[in-house]
Parts: structure tokens; C-alpha cells; sequence
């Protein structure tokens, strides 16, 4: 599309930018991160226009660089030269909103600007004057109502009318051979500034685009750093420009780039006063919003709304048979699996229904099996946590009785829709393709596909949640709520939101924080944040609780508030060192007006997160799990494995290169290497992995085998089972999060301190469960448990040393 | 006087705003310029929320420390 015709879309955050872009735009949407930087970047395809496409621009409120949307918005208008800019703009606060219609008109490209929301200011009496507004910016204006989709196509046809005609840039320097005008831009600036101006413009001649050189010369003037060193201007240059900046500064006694912000809101309110007449009425009332704030941010109440709706969350993704759960183990139990029945249309044959029928069928297998193995009792067990949940005696007559038990046919019993893992075995058989090649597909690929697959209803309703939270104008509050107490540990009201987040999946935690302007609160919230313990390392803890801790119930409950001890501790620590050191970020937030949520809206903004994550996990996780496949099923002569010979994988030597890693945490074999390495792959293998290497342990379970996994490495097992999975909990998550984190942090330096940090924070915990945890039970002092111990004074000092002075730069 | 000296209710036109270079461009991006009156819609425990042209502002009481004003 190399002649297509490219509109901007700019404005400030919620003025309806985004509602704009999705009506305008068709089916054809695509979001992608710039290149470079992690802000999202819509493209669409103008309605009827094919030849067009939309940009929607983050949402921002002035072209300096404040924050990464900021810098990343204004080298695209500078650099990538659309050809119009449409400026939407909230008609009921234009006044704030213009101050980025003076810089986007400043850059000299033909520019529309649609003033979103006329039927609340119609509605509310107030009146705008286009035409004036038109005459001082340059630009053509038009009233539109996005919400209502009145005006919207109009005004971005303008904008495709005004690129067709307009100026094209034409390089540097260039006038176009001198038959095309300059395209006009607003003067707004007092005498003595744009004297100043004028200067610096002479001065910067052939270096910038001659349409944006006013652009250029008022960053130049407010002595913009980015700017001034892309143009490569030196000291010989920007000596002459000082004198007359300094001259400014000191007849208006000012710095300069004050001076600027102050000139244009003069600018502006002049113009307003021409062009604006507000309905006298509704001046300086309370509005809808502020009467909720009263409540919702209110000293005693706010905290309690707060955790009211995040238990709702909770309840809704992860409660014990809240829809999170019934969807999660639907899609991992069924539609994924085996296949499912239609709802509604199940009926029972012979006095059952499918499971209970399930079930007889499962008990008579067992029944049969022990049996023939020559035991006197069978006995079935869980297959997520694996204990045993039934046993009984059985007999001669019972196995005989058992034997004629036939598995039940699905179909008889309702609508049976088949599972997906099925479908996938069945067209393998039905190939006839070899059981190297079936095993691949099945336990590799497909399994690996199952477990990014598995995980989306959690997220989804997260999301979906979150979604809601943010679109109806809540989150903004909770950052504030939540900025005082988190301030203490050096994060930002605005931290919070990832580790609400990060209590589902730690992938989308870790994105969310680059709201978060300051780079130290920021890269802290990163690395702190997925210490909350997600939705896959549930199934960790409940494995273990079920197996080791059972006479312990507050095993699980205590994870989570380990997890929230590392983010306060670690968040005073790490704000002590001189990395993190320096005065506390300051909180600048706009809260938006409370509004109803679209459904659109919330829909889309959840769907392009889970479009996200299942893009980056599949592209991850899928690999990943064909190579586990891949070292547990070969040798290394590459010869497929039989299910009993895992000693002889790849696997195990792996695992046994690298356990002496363990050894001082308790589970220093390969089986405990490989597992806790798979983990990194998705945390919830560690439990599977586990279960696969322990196999040849000699118990009758898969549970019982873990047990005796943990009883042949250690005399204290329940101690290294213990350490085990306090250290998969918290070392770093699992590889998807740290490629995103790797992303967030900026560079690899930063992405490998976040890791060595959580590695060591992970280790450490694990050392000290099972070395104090030996000491406690009796077991001795040895060197291991001094070594714990310093690390624990060295740990204790780095929290409660006194605060540095001053920052680290 | 500083804008964190001001309550509930309290109406105030901004003299100057000090502080750290970006967050001094951010606030003046949102309409925190010498001139500019403000309302303070909400305090909490020092931080405040502020009604600025027809936004609402969310700031900590250090950033607004760093704001002065005159009351109105």
C-alpha cells in the first residue's frame, strides 16, 4: 500500500479517540506495539475509503516527552509524515483539550479537528464558535458525536479531502520549487517569543521539513533534549539560539519552557473567551462524578468498596465453583480433552447419568487392574492433586463383576460434542501414523497447545473484569485509593493494578505497568509484581497441600501473604539501594468522569489483551513443550523411549548436570532439576513434569510416588517438599513473563536484574524453609544452615538500613 | 501558600508550580499554569483530587506541596 493515504488520529486520553477509530474504521483492524517501545498501535481501514488508513495515536496531552506514549506519538507525527492529522477533541472541556490542538497544528500538516461530544454540550446549553476556533488554529473544525455516530465519517472525510489536496512534504528545505504555499500555522506567542522564534527558525533552515520548522524552533526554544540532539545542532549553534531564549527568560522571568505553556493557555483562554459561552447553569456544579468519588474515594469507605469488588473478581476467575472454575475445567476437562455433552439435553440410562456411570467404569478398571497385578485392594485417586480419594477390598467375584463392566458411550446419555484432544487422536489413528509421530503430536504439540489454551478463562474473565473496571472509570480511583500506602514501599498508587492482575496471570501484570510514567516506580512494579502468586502456581500449592501439608491448612493461604511480605520488603529494600534511590515518584493522574461502559468498548479492550497473551504464549509455550516432549521421550542416540525407561532420557542427564544446583534447598536429583526447570516453561509443569519423573519411584500413585520422590532425597520430606514448591512460587515466573519482562524493562541489563533479583529472592526462601526448617525439627546445625542464616542478616540489613541520600544519578 | 495547604470546597489561582522538570510539563499540560484557578474536590490523607478547567486531577501531597497559589 505504498500510495495509500495515512490519517493521524490524536487527542487527549478519554475523549472518545478509541470509540471514534472503531466506528470509522471497518472490520479491518490491526493491533500491533511500535517497533522498539511497548505502546499499542491500531491501524484500521477507512469505512468505504480502501485507499485510507486510520492511526490511532495513544491518547496524550501535549507533544513534549512526558511519558513513552508521549515520546512515541510525536516521532511518528514528526517522523513517519501522515498525511493529515484528525484531532478529536472533548467539546466539554476544550479548553484543556486545545493545548494539544496548538502543537498538532504547529506541525504544519492539513488537520481536521472533530469536537467529540456536542450532544452533551448542546445538552447542557453551552455553544462553540467553529469558526473562530476554524481562523485562530488553521484548521477546519467540525462538531461530531462519537458515541452517537453523528458527524464521524464526515469529519474524517475532511481529513482525506485535506490529504488529497494538501501539501505534500517535500524534504528538507524544499518549497516545493516555490509553487506551493506554506501551509499556515497559529501564531500564538507574545512579541518577544516569537522574535525568539523567528530566530531559531533561521538558524535550523534545511536541517528540518520546512512545514514543521515552527514545530522545531518552539521544541528548540523550550530547549528540548531529544530534538536538539537529533538535529545535531552543537554548542556553535545553540550559542547563538541561548542568547535569545535566555533574553526571553529574563524579560518575562521565566524559564522558557514555562513561558511556552503559560503563552498558549493564554493563547487559548483569549480564543474561549471569543468563541466559547457557557450555559451559566451548570458552571462549577457537582457532577454525577464527583458525587460518586464522595463515596468511592471517600477516608473510611474507599478501602472497603475496594476490596468488595476485587473479592467479586476473585469469586467470578477463581473461586471454588465460581464461573472461572466451571469454565476453566470445562475447557481443560472437556472441550479440550475428551468432548462434552450439549447442556440441557443429558438424561440418565439405567438409573445414571454420564459420570456416575464414569465412575463405576473407572472403579471396575482399578478393580481389574489390581487384581490381575495380584493386590487385595484397589483404589482410585485424584488426578490433580493425587491422593487417593477411594479405596476398597476386592475379591474374586468382584473382579469377575468388574470385568463386565463396559465403558460407557457418551452419546447415550446426551448431545456429546467431542473434545478437541480427542478429535486430534482420532485423526492421527484414522492417518495411521506411527506412535513416535502420534506421541509428538498428542503429548508434545497438542499438549503444549492445551496448556496456553487452558488458562484462557481465567484470563478471560480477569480481563473482562479489568476491563470493565478501567473502561467505567474505577481503576483511576483505586491508583489513588491505593498511591498513599504504596508509596512507603517506593511504588506508585498506579503499581497496584499489575499485581491485582498479577493474582490471575503474571503475563498481563507486567504489561500493565508501563502506565506507570516514572521509570523507577515502574521497573520496581515489574520485577515485584509477579511474586503474587498467578493461576498456574495455584496448582502448584494445591498439589503440595494436598500431599504434604494436610494437617496444615494455612500452607496455602501463607503463599499468598509470602507473596505480598517479597513486594513490601523487597520494595523497601530495592528502594534503598542506588538503583532505586531518589526523591518518591510524584502521582499525576486524571481521573475520568464516570461513565456506563459499551459493550463494544469493553469487548474490544478485552479481546486484544487475550489476543495478546494467547499469540505470546502459544509462540512460547508451544516450542517449549515440544522440546520437553522431545528430552523425556529420546535418548541421546535419538531412539524413542518406552514409559518406564525415563532414567535413560535426555532428560535425566539434564537434570543431573545441574542439581547440585538444589542440593543445599533439599531436592538435589534430576528428578527435582528437571521439574523445577520445566516449570519455567508454564509454572503448573512443575507438578506435571514431577509426577512424569517420579513414575519409577515404586508407589502405587502418582501421589505416592511424589511422596517417595521427596523421602529418597531427603530425611525431612515434607521439608524439601515444602522448599520444593516455595521455590517454584517464587523465583522467576515462567518464560513467557519473563520475555515480557525483559520487554518492559527496556534493556537486557534491567531484564537480567529483575531475574537474578527473583532468582535470588526464590533460592533464598527455599534455603532458608528447608535449612531453618532442619534446624527447628532437630536435625542439626551444619554449614548450610550458617550460610542461610547470613543470608538472612544480609537480607535483614539491606531492608532496614537507613535511606540513601539522593538519588543515583 | 501551597496548594496542600488548601481543604475541601476550597477555590485557588496558581502563582507558580515548582518541582522536577517533567512532572512540572505534565502538570502544565493538564492546565496547571500561573493564572489557572482551581477547585479541591477531594482530600485524603494529604493526597487530593482537584477539578481543573472540566477534569478532574488526582495528585500526592508532595506534588502538591509544589504548587503555589492564592485562595480565591
Amino acid at each position: 500500500m505504498a500510495n495509500s493515504i495515512k490519517i493521524a488520529l490524536a487527542g487527549n486520553p478519554n475523549c472518545g479517540k478509541t470509540t471514534l477509530f472503531n466506528a470509522i474504521t471497518g472490520s479491518e483492524q490491526y493491533v500491533g506495539n511500535w517497533p522498539g517501545v511497548t505502546v499499542e498501535k491500531k491501524d484500521g481501514v477507512l469505512r468505504g475509503h480502501k485507499e485510507v488508513v486510520v492511526q490511532d495515536l495513544p491518547g496524550i496531552y501535549s507533544l513534549s516527552p512526558y511519558s513513552t506514549e508521549e515520546k512515541v506519538t510525536r516521532r511518528f507525527l514528526v517522523d513517519e509524515n501522515p498525511d493529515a492529522i484528525l484531532n478529536i477533541v472533548d467539546g466539554t472541556n476544550i479548553e484543556r483539550n486545545l493545548y494539544l490542538s496548538t502543537q498538532l497544528a504547529e506541525l504544519g500538516l492539513p488537520m481536521v479537528m472533530a469536537v467529540n461530544m456536542m450532544d452533551v454540550v448542546k445538552k447542557n446549553g453551552d455553544k462553540i464558535d467553529f469558526a473562530k476556533i476554524s481562523k485562530a488554529l488553521r484548521c477546519e473544525v467540525v462538531g461530531i458525536s462519537a458515541l452517537k455516530k453523528e458527524g464521524d465519517m464526515e469529519a474524517a472525510e475532511m481529513a482525506v479531502a485535506l490529504a488529497k489536496g494538501g501539501e505534500r512534504g517535500t524534504g528538507n528545505g524544499e518549497r516545493g520549487g516555490g509553487l506551493r504555499k506554506l501551509p499556515d500555522v497559529p501564531h500564538v506567542f507574545s512579541g518577544s517569543v516569537e522574535h525568539a522564534i523567528a530566530h531559531i527558525e533561521e538558524s535550523i533552515q534545511g536541517k528540518v521539513p520546512m512545514r514543521s520548522i515552527r514545530w522545531y524552533a518552539i521544541k528548540i526554544f523550550e530547549r528540548d533534549r531529544e530534538i536538539i540532539r537529533d538535529l545535531g545542532l552543537g554548542v556553535g549553534d545553540m550559542k547563538h539560539i541561548e542568547e535569545h531564549i535566555r533574553d526571553c527568560e529574563k524579560e518575562l522571568d521565566d524559564d522558557a519552557e514555562s513561558i511556552i505553556t503559560n503563552q498558549r493557555y493564554d493563547f487559548i483562554k483569549k480564543l474561549m473567551d471569543k468563541s466559547l459561552a457557557l450555559n451559566e447553569k451548570h458552571k462549577n456544579k457537582a457532577t454525577l462524578s464527583d458525587r460518586i468519588d464522595k463515596i468511592v474515594t471517600h477516608r473510611f469507605l474507599a478501602l472497603p468498596i475496594f476490596i468488595l469488588s476485587l473479592c467479586a473478581m476473585w469469586w467470578l476467575a477463581v473461586a471454588e465453583n465460581g464461573p472461572g472454575t466451571v469454565l476453566t475445567d470445562w475447557a481443560n476437562d472437556e472441550f479440550l480433552a475428551d468432548g462434552w455433552h450439549l447442556p440441557f439435553t443429558t438424561h440418565e440410562v439405567d438409573g445414571k447419568d454420564f459420570d456416575a456411570a464414569q465412575e463405576d467404569f473407572a472403579k471396575a478398571e482399578a478393580t481389574v487392574k489390581a487384581w490381575e497385578a495380584g493386590e487385595k485392594k484397589a483404589s482410585i485417586e485424584d488426578e490433580e492433586t493425587g491422593e487417593v480419594s477411594d479405596e476398597w477390598d476386592i475379591d474374586e467375584a468382584a473382579y469377575k463383576a468388574a470385568k463386565e463392566v463396559e465403558e460407557p458411550d457418551p452419546s447415550k446419555y446426551g448431545v456429546w460434542v467431542p473434545g478437541i484432544g480427542a478429535l486430534v487422536s482420532a485423526g492421527l489413528e484414522k492417518v495411521g501414523v506411527g506412535e513416535t509421530v502420534k506421541s509428538l503430536v498428542v503429548d508434545g504439540a497438542w499438549g503444549g497447545v492445551a496448556t496456553v489454551l487452558g488458562f484462557v478463562p481465567v484470563i478471560f474473565i480477569v480481563f473482562l473484569f479489568l476491563a470493565f473496571l478501567e473502561d467505567c472509570g474505577y481503576m483511576a480511583r483505586v491508583a489513588f485509593i491505593m498511591d498513599r500506602l504504596l508509596r512507603k514501599f517506593g511504588l506508585s498508587g498506579k503499581s497496584f493494578i499489575p499485581m491485582l492482575i498479577g493474582k490471575g496471570c503474571g503475563v498481563p501484570a507486567v504489561m500493565a505497568a508501563r502506565t506507570i510514567e516514572n521509570e523507577r516506580a515502574r521497573r520496581m512494579t515489574v520485577i515485584l509484581a509477579t511474586f503474587v502468586p498467578c493461576g498456574a502456581k495455584t496448582v502448584i500449592i494445591a498439589m503440595f497441600a494436598a500431599l504434604f501439608f494436610r494437617e496444615q491448612w494455612y500452607v496455602a493461604a501463607l503463599m499468598d501473604v509470602v507473596g505480598i511480605a517479597i513486594i513490601i520488603l523487597g520494595g523497601i529494600a530495592l528502594k534503598k539501594t542506588r538503583f532505586f534511590a531518589g526523591e518518591a515518584a510524584s502521582f499525576v493522574l486524571e481521573l475520568p468522569a464516570y461513565h456506563m461502559p459499551t459493550f463494544s468498548g469493553v469487548w474490544h479492550h478485552t479481546w486484544n489483551r487475550l489476543k495478546g497473551y494467547i499469540i505470546k504464549a502459544g509462540l512460547i509455550i508451544f516450542p517449549a513443550c515440544v522440546f520437553l516432549w522431545f528430552v523425556m521421550h529420546f535418548d541421546w542416540s535419538l531412539t524413542l523411549l518406552g514409559d518406564e525407561e525415563i532414567e535413560k532420557s535426555i532428560l535425566h542427564d539434564l537434570g543431573s548436570w545441574i542439581a547440585w544446583f538444589f542440593s543445599p534447598l533439599g531436592f538435589g536429583s534430576w528428578q527435582g532439576a528437571a521439574a523445577s526447570v520445566s516449570a519455567e516453561i508454564a509454572k503448573e509443569q512443575a507438578t506435571a513434569t514431577l509426577g512424569l519423573v517420579a513414575a519409577n519411584m515404586g508407589g502405587a500413585t502418582t501421589g505416592a510416588n511424589i511422596q517417595a520422590f521427596f523421602a529418597s532425597v531427603s530425611a525431612f520430606p515434607k521439608l524439601a517438599a515444602l522448599s520444593f514448591m516455595v521455590f517454584n512460587l517464587f523465583v522467576p515466573p515462567c518464560m513467557v513473563a519473563i520475555a515480557v519482562t525483559f520487554r518492559e524493562m527496556g534493556s537486557k541489563k534491567w531484564g537480567w536484574f529483575a531475574i537474578a533479583f527473583q532468582l535470588f529472592v526464590g533460592y533464598v526462601l527455599a534455603l532458608n524453609a528447608y535449612q531453618l526448617g532442619i534446624l527447628f525439627a532437630g536435625g542439626g546445625f551444619g554449614l548450610w544452615t550458617a550460610v542461610a542464616l547470613l543470608v538472612d542478616v544480609w537480607c535483614a540489613w539491606m531492608v532496614l538500613r537507613p535511606d540513601r541520600k539522593g538519588g543515583s544519578k | 501558600m501551597k496548594l496542600a495547604d488548601m481543604k475541601e470546597g476550597d477555590r485557588a489561582r496558581i502563582v507558580h508550580v515548582n518541582g522536577e522538570e517533567a512532572v512540572k510539563r505534565h502538570l502544565g499540560a493538564l492546565g496547571f499554569v500561573a493564572g489557572t484557578v482551581v477547585r479541591v474536590v477531594r482530600t485524603s490523607y494529604g493526597n487530593m483530587i482537584l477539578a481543573v478547567h472540566e477534569s478532574r486531577i488526582a495528585v500526592n501531597d508532595a506534588t502538591a506541596a509544589d504548587i503555589e497559589v492564592d485562595e480565591v
